[in-house]
């Protein structure tokens, strides 16, 4: 591999941050907009900067952003999950009826949620690789049967999920470890520096460095990208195609599961709201988008979809602060995405060559 | 908590005998009140958005309001539960909420006791006794839907029959009320009444269509009640050539309309709206709980009803306005009174 490699005398050898640059600009432009963002939100916030805002902020954010994560994966094999906001509402559904009672039952109860949804997401795959169907019209269909099935556990809104959890889950760390009275009620000195930190970033960071990273190294994570950016070469090269689209979907069912677990807790019930889970599974394809994943598949990562998602939540911020007409937000919002998404696509206007925009 | 009576108990009635009282802290005004509403996008929804603007405008709460906003979340629980979380935030004094679920409120509820912040959801309600909340009688809608047909029935001679009941959006708690007070009282009635469902989601087009797949599957029905999407029902029965019957209908502009031309012809109708003015009483029942004045945990705002005989046009409907305008907006004893008419030439104005 060196020998091929080597650069050829003369010419600079790009950096591995420069390459990474260059491979991922919708990404580094994706955590750009997002930190100015951010950054000016809590700027013009009368208590910008403080944990309490960060808490708030984060808890709004963490059911989009793993949404947004779901549909990246099948995205980037080229394919889309219509599916993702209606098995998150199925999931929450399922995590109202049994996460309560004591710790073992409530862990229990998360682990069948959670198995549930990557259940469904490998169903989801099979009929798209054995049914040999496209994944839009698959998962329009199997969406609707996870609405459905969220409609028979849960007529009706409700549900009792345990309320320290809820608690717990939806502050700082502090919080967390006096609710459980851990590390001296979250008082130990070793805790201090990181007691700030909100649980539900932690949880998103987590499971991203936990699941995604690892996951996207193995030869059926690259496959996935070989997919989308040439199924046939893919296929040529011996690559295990069927594998990584039933890996795509059943990660993609386990990202919505987190999405709908940490739904319940943080409502404390399930609810198999239609028009909620429409609203989630549209905002997953426009934070992944944004966050620089290409619709076209082969471009991009689950971490950037989690940060379109945050773009596309930190927009809404603004609302709140600023005084604008509330039967014009709607339009503001719209525009203002538009213009975001657009940036990704002003450097095709300067291109001299095609072939450029690949490179 | 404490024992009542509460302030001006003609605006803020309370619930029912049971319903417990609630005293804040007084602060000092002005105030600064956050309106946080889900779903957008009906002219209910808008209809409520602008007279809470105009309402905040008007002199008897002007003063009182230092700072006033409306966001609109989208059906989105997460999004509606962080804006009311970073209302608190900001220090807002008071905030008003149409709840997208009638659960999940646990932890805002929590931080606005902590923070001092009045809380107040109106319309959709939530499904506690721990917050101080306003809507209509939902129940007693349906009750006085079915009391009001049977007895324009039984003054034809008719004491059993079909019924048509177009119902509204399904697992939403107003749709589930309103259905179980008009079956109450048709269940306490000799009859034997029979009763077809169909289901309009409260909306104009749907309720048309299943008003018109029901006329053709069962022929004639002896009287209809519709529970929103009223001039749709109507329209339905005009369209089929049935004959006009006793009728029970929400406060939309088109159906008060339909009823007073056809109603020597047999559409005997009884309006009843639930009001987009819900939300000028909730901001004035969060000013008067910020004034320190004791208030009812869920206040009952009387029910505006009206018949066929008492529907005078340029007063309770309008022709000159379009179909799909609710009619109640105004509430005397609230001294909410802003008319919908004005509201709509408030807009025309701006738009000039």
């Amino acid at each position: 591999m060196s020998a091929i490699s080597a650069t050829p005398r003369g010419q600079r050898r790009a950096s591995a941050l420069e390459t990474s640059f260059k491979q991922n600009r919708g990404f580094y432009g994706a955590i750009v907009l997002f930190a100015l963002l951010y950054i000016t939100y809590n700027f013009l916030h009368p208590r910008g900067f403080t944990t309490n805002v960060l808490i708030a902020n984060a808890n709004e954010s963490v059911a989009l952003a793993f949404v947004a994560m779901a549909q990246a994966v099948p995205v980037l094999a080229g394919g889309l999950d219509l599916s993702v906001g209606a098995v998150m509402t199925l999931a929450a559904c399922i995590a109202s009826e049994l996460v309560n009672g004591d710790p073992l039952r409530m862990a229990f109860g998360c682990l069948v949620t959670l198995g549930a949804a990557t259940a469904f997401g490998f169903v989801n795959g099979a009929i798209v690789v054995y049914g040999r169907l496209q994944p839009i019209i698959v998962t329009l269909a199997t969406g609707a049967v996870a609405i459905g099935l969220a409609l028979l556990i849960r007529p009706k809104p409700g549900g009792d999920v345990d309320l320290d959890l809820n608690w717990a889950a939806t502050n700082s760390l502090r919080d967390l470890a006096e609710t459980y009275h851990l590390f001296e009620d979250g008082e130990a000195a070793w805790l201090q520096p990181i007691a700030w930190v909100p649980v539900p970033l932690l949880i998103l960071v987590l499971v991203a460095l936990l699941v995604w990273v690892p996951f996207k190294r193995t030869v059926t994570g690259r496959t996935i990208y070989a997919i989308g950016s040439a199924e046939g070469a893919a296929y040529m090269s011996g690559l295990p195609i069927n594998r990584a689209k039933l890996a795509a979907f059943t990660l993609a069912g386990f990202f919505a599961g987190c999405a709908g677990l940490y739904l319940a807790i943080q409502t404390g019930s399930g609810n198999a709201d239609i028009p909620q889970a429409g609203a989630y599974t549209l905002n997953s394809i426009a934070a992944v988008v944004l966050g620089g994943v290409s619709l076209l598949g082969g471009i991009g990562s689950a971490i950037g979809a989690l940060i379109g998602a945050l773009i596309l939540r930190s927009i809404s911020f603004y609302f709140r602060i600023l005084s604008i007409d509330p039967l014009l937000q709607p339009l503001v919002e719209g525009v203002v995405l538009l213009a975001a998404v657009s940036l990704g696509a002003v450097r095709a206007l300067r291109v001299k060559n095609r072939l450029e925009l690949f490179r | 908590m404490v024992s009542g009576p509460g302030a001006e108990p003609a605006c803020f009635a309370p619930w029912s005998a049971d319903t417990k009282y609630f005293q804040w802290d007084k602060k000092d005004g002005p105030y600064r009140i956050a309106v946080v509403n889900g779903f957008v996008g009906n002219t209910w929804r808008i209809q409520m958005i602008k007279t809470a603007k105009a309402f905040v405008e008007d002199p008897a709460i002007k003063d009182k309001i230092a700072e006033f906003k409306v966001v609109s979340t989208g059906t989105d629980a997460p999004a509606q539960l962080g804006a009311i979380e970073d209302f608190i935030n900001q220090g807002f004094d008071a905030i008003v909420t149409i709840a997208v679920a009638p659960e999940g409120f646990d932890r805002v509820i929590r931080l606005a006791d902590r923070e001092n912040v009045v809380l107040v959801p109106f319309d959709n309600v939530l499904d506690t006794d721990t917050v101080m909340q306003v809507n209509e009688d939902q129940l007693e809608m349906g009750r006085q839907w079915a009391r009001f047909v049977l007895k324009e029935l039984e003054a034809t001679g008719k004491t059993s029959g079909k019924i048509l009941e177009v119902r509204g959006l399904a697992g939403n708690s107003v749709d589930r009320d309103r259905s179980i007070g008009i079956h109450e009282i048709f269940d306490a009635s000799a009859g034997p009444w029979e009763i077809v469902q169909v289901v309009g989601n409260w909306d104009d087009g749907t309720a048309q269509k299943v008003t018109a797949d029901a006329l053709a599957v069962h022929g004639t029905f002896d009287a209809v009640i519709t529970q929103g999407g009223s001039t749709g029902t109507v329209q339905a029965l005009i369209d089929a050539g049935h004959p006009m019957v006793p009728i029970g209908g929400e406060a939309e502009n088109g159906f008060r309309k339909l009823v007073a031309k056809h109603a020597g012809d047999g559409l005997k109708g009884l309006s009843i709206g639930q009001s987009p003015g819900l939300v000028a009483i909730s901001i004035k029942a969060a000013v008067a709980a910020l004034e320190g004045n004791v208030m009812p945990q869920l206040i009952s705002v009387p029910l505006p009803a009206v018949d066929y005989t008492g529907l005078q046009d340029g007063v309770n409907f309008w022709t000159d306005l379009p179909d799909n305008f609710f009619t109640v907006n105004e509430f005397p004893p609230c001294g909410v009174n802003i008319s919908g008419p004005a509201i709509m030439a408030q807009t025309e104005e701006n738009v000039q």
